[in-house]
């Protein structure tokens, strides 16, 4: 593959101010990208049904990588590997799911530190140093340029079978990134000339892939008494995600979400440490036999692993399943606390959950399943989705209905009415995280709050915006700030900050803060509205940059005021 | 439904202008400052929208009840609610409502949602049917912490 249309189309942060305006004289039916930790899938509404593309190997399930092995960087789209040993000598960059968007104090990237390519931490809150082995050299590279490589030849792929231009994406993403993360996919995008219509967290596209074969089995249109309430699961190599959906007459509306960056990666690592002696991590050998271990687990109760390390070091082992099972009880702990706190979240009775779905490479292990059945008290697990096409059918039919595509049967009366996976508020009573916008609130969403000074004459205020669970600010995602100005004077508690938090649906937020005072029905000074985010990296600095600087003389709290 | 909470407690300007277009930043801060003075706007479509027919008129006043935005009788049952909030959903949602009213369709939905949210809890939509009774006009959309939607009729919100 010489010379690739490797074009940054757009470097803007914010591709997402277009994301509503597609032509609607030629509606280009988007496509669905489930963009895998490990693999990748590309699908497409041909007109009567999804269609999954396959590369010139025939694969739907394409490998997640880039190897820099030559001058010009080739994805695993195009490239076919000699072995699969050689996506471990360094020269491949994969996992790039797991980087994006992290800064070198995550454990995520931690963990990532003893893959084949160099992932460098300075553990100062900055993004990580990543570079590929080529000829014996680290080339640095990022996350979002691996990634944007990768969209480039599965574009180009489209493109070639498609015979048309391919712009409009529909992408699936885990349901634990923070919008900093999000706008880094969507600037991967933008560097190969996707135009992102939506980024959907991934249960919720299987989601929409359940409404749909729910509308077909049942004929009742309106779903009058017909409501399905479903809890969906995703296991993949880098995130666990959970959802549950209500669904009648193809409209599927998410109750609840949750996530985390847990999944076979952390299963696969805790595995080799227990079947290798220390430092042999780095082993591809050693990977690829723990890898193949694994899925033999499935069904089977005990594998043989045989690996040579080299020197004389021989790894011979049998591993059984218990084994395995308790090196990874963590992990699954961690999958359980999803479901449950999904299903506390949603406010439904594991009794009325009418179907449990199970998809992802993880799905298939058999602890995984049956902490899904006794947690659910199901006996089966949902047989209508294949676990590793699902999310990307799921895609796909959200980027005919978003591109406007009517089929006349019926097949695309669908809708996923979306719930924000995280709270977005802000940091006020000292460094509490106040949200305004709580998790599992419907999308579109517009919600409000007021706040107050702290000081007596206080003329300014920050408000600082953050996003996730915590409860003090340090726990959360540092997405942006901005300084409201011309307070009049006024004894502490008088003047009313109105901060009001808009998503719309194609998930952009905007934040709009307004000062009023008493006796006044307009703001004193001009709304402020910021698109968030606005920080871009090193975000754990600037909250400490402006606590350094500010304290709490531009602080507010939250008012109380009798309505 | 009118919580001490502040959330239920939204000024005029935010609300009131709901076409936020974030295509066109001077129409956009030309909506927020002037109709301020005026609490009595309601909710607008825009009305150049070739799709406006598809929303029925009496969605976007603001004197609507609940039953009103739902289109659904006094006393329908929940799964009568249910099925008409899906329906409003698959025809105001901004996913479906088509990219020419998008922002509008936004509103309009969250309107919908809000009634929805009110009506299909049995506790709230009793509390709500009282106070309906007692007011000689119908309150508008206005739930505790479901966001902006308080009617601009009720005359606490010129306190503000």
């Amino acid at each position: 593959m010489a010379e690739q249309a490797y074009t940054v189309a757009s470097d803007s942060e914010n591709t997402g101010e277009e994301k509503s305006s597609s032509s609607p004289s030629l509606p280009e039916i988007a496509v669905g990208i489930d963009i895998g930790t490990s693999q990748c899938s590309i699908a497409v509404w041909n007109g009567s049904q999804v269609h999954i593309l396959r590369n010139t190997r025939n694969q739907k399930l394409i490998k997640s990588f880039v190897t820099f092995k030559d001058e010009v960087p080739a994805g695993g789209v195009s490239n076919q590997l000699a072995h699969e040993q050689e996506m471990l000598t360094g020269a491949a960059v994969f996992n790039m799911k797991r980087l994006i968007g992290r800064v070198d104090t995550d454990p995520v990237v931690h963990a990532s530190k003893n893959l084949p390519f160099l992932v460098q931490t300075l553990d100062i809150g900055v993004r990580p140093f990543i570079a590929a082995l080529v000829n014996n050299a680290w080339r640095s590279t990022t996350p979002e340029e691996v990634l944007a490589i990768f969209l480039v030849e599965l574009r180009l792929m489209a493109e070639a079978q498609l015979k048309r231009p391919v712009r409009n994406v529909v992408l699936t993403v885990p349901v634990s990134f923070s919008r900093f993360q999000l706008t880094r996919i969507e600037r991967a995008c933008a560097m190969a000339g996707l135009h992102v219509l939506r980024l959907m967290p991934e249960p919720t596209a299987v989601a929409l892939l359940y409404a749909q074969q729910q509308q077909m089995t049942t004929h009742d249109n309106m779903g009058s008494g017909s409501e399905r309430l479903a809890l969906i699961f995703n296991l993949g190599a880098g995130y666990c995600d959970v959802a549950v959906t209500a669904t009648a007459g193809g409209v599927s509306q998410i109750k609840a979400l949750a996530g985390s960056p847990t999944g076979g990666e952390d299963i696969l690592q805790n595995t080799m440490r227990h079947i290798a002696p220390p430092g042999a991590e780095a082993s591809g050998l050693l990977r690829v036999a723990t890898q193949d271990a694994i899925h033999r687990l499935s069904d089977q109760d005990n594998v043989q692993i045989e690996v040579d390390l080299g020197n004389g070091n021989k790894i011979s082992k049998v591993l059984d399943r218990v084994e395995f099972e308790d090196v990874n009880q963590k992990v699954f702990e961690e999958c359980e606390r999803l479901v449950v706190q999904c299903l506390r979240d949603a406010k439904v009775e594991v009794g009325d959950i009418d179907d449990v779905i199970m998809v992802g490479g993880c799905s298939y292990i058999p602890k995984v399943r049956n902490i899904l059945k006794n947690v659910c008290k199901k006996d089966e697990i949902y047989k209508g989705v294949n676990p590793l096409e699902a999310a990307v059918r799921g895609a796909a039919l959200e980027g005919a209905v978003t591109s406007g595509i009517h089929d006349p049967f019926g097949s695309l009366d669908l809708l996923t009415i979306q719930a924000t996976p995280l709270a977005v508020g802000i940091r006020a009573n000292g460094n509490r995280f106040i949200p305004v916008i709580p998790r599992n609130t419907m999308v579109p969403a517009r919600k409000d709050l007021f706040f107050t000074t702290v000081q007596d004459n206080q003329k300014e205020a920050l408000i600082i915006i953050y996003e996730g669970e915590g409860e003090t600010v340090e726990e959360n995602h540092l997405l942006g700030y901005f300084k409201i100005v011309g307070i009049p004077p006024a004894p502490k508690g008088v003047p009313a900050i109105n901060v009001c938090m808009d998503i719309d649906a194609s998930n952009a937020l905007r934040v709009f803060a307004a000062v009023l005072m008493p006796g006044s029905s307009s703001p004193v000074v001009p709304v402020i509205e910021v698109r968030m985010p606005t920080v871009d990296d090193g975000h754990g600095w600037c909250a400490q940059a402006l606590n350094v600087k500010y304290g709490s003389t531009l602080d507010l709290i939250t008012l109380q005021r009798k309505m | 439904m009118l919580s001490s909470s502040p959330s239920s407690f939204t000024h005029p300007f935010l609300s009131s202008s709901p076409p936020l277009s974030p295509l066109s930043p001077p129409s956009r801060m030309a909506r927020i400052s002037p109709p301020l003075v005026s609490a009595s706007c309601s909710y607008t479509c825009a009305e150049d929208s070739p799709r406006l027919h598809q929303i029925p008129r009496r969605l976007t006043t603001a004197t609507a009840s609940l039953y009103d935005v739902l289109e659904v009788p006094l006393g329908a049952t929940s799964q009568d609610i249910k099925s008409a909030y899906r329906r409003l959903a698959r025809i105001c949602h901004p996913d479906v409502a088509g990219t020419d009213r998008t922002n509008s369709s936004a509103d309009e939905f969250m309107r919908i949602h809000a009634a929805y949210c009110t009506l299909s809890d049995p506790e709230k939509r009793s509390v709500y049917d009282r106070r309906m009774l007692r007011r000689s006009r119908p309150l508008s959309v206005s739930t505790s912490g479901l966001g902006s939607y308080v009617g601009r009729n009720w005359e606490t919100d010129q306190c503000w």
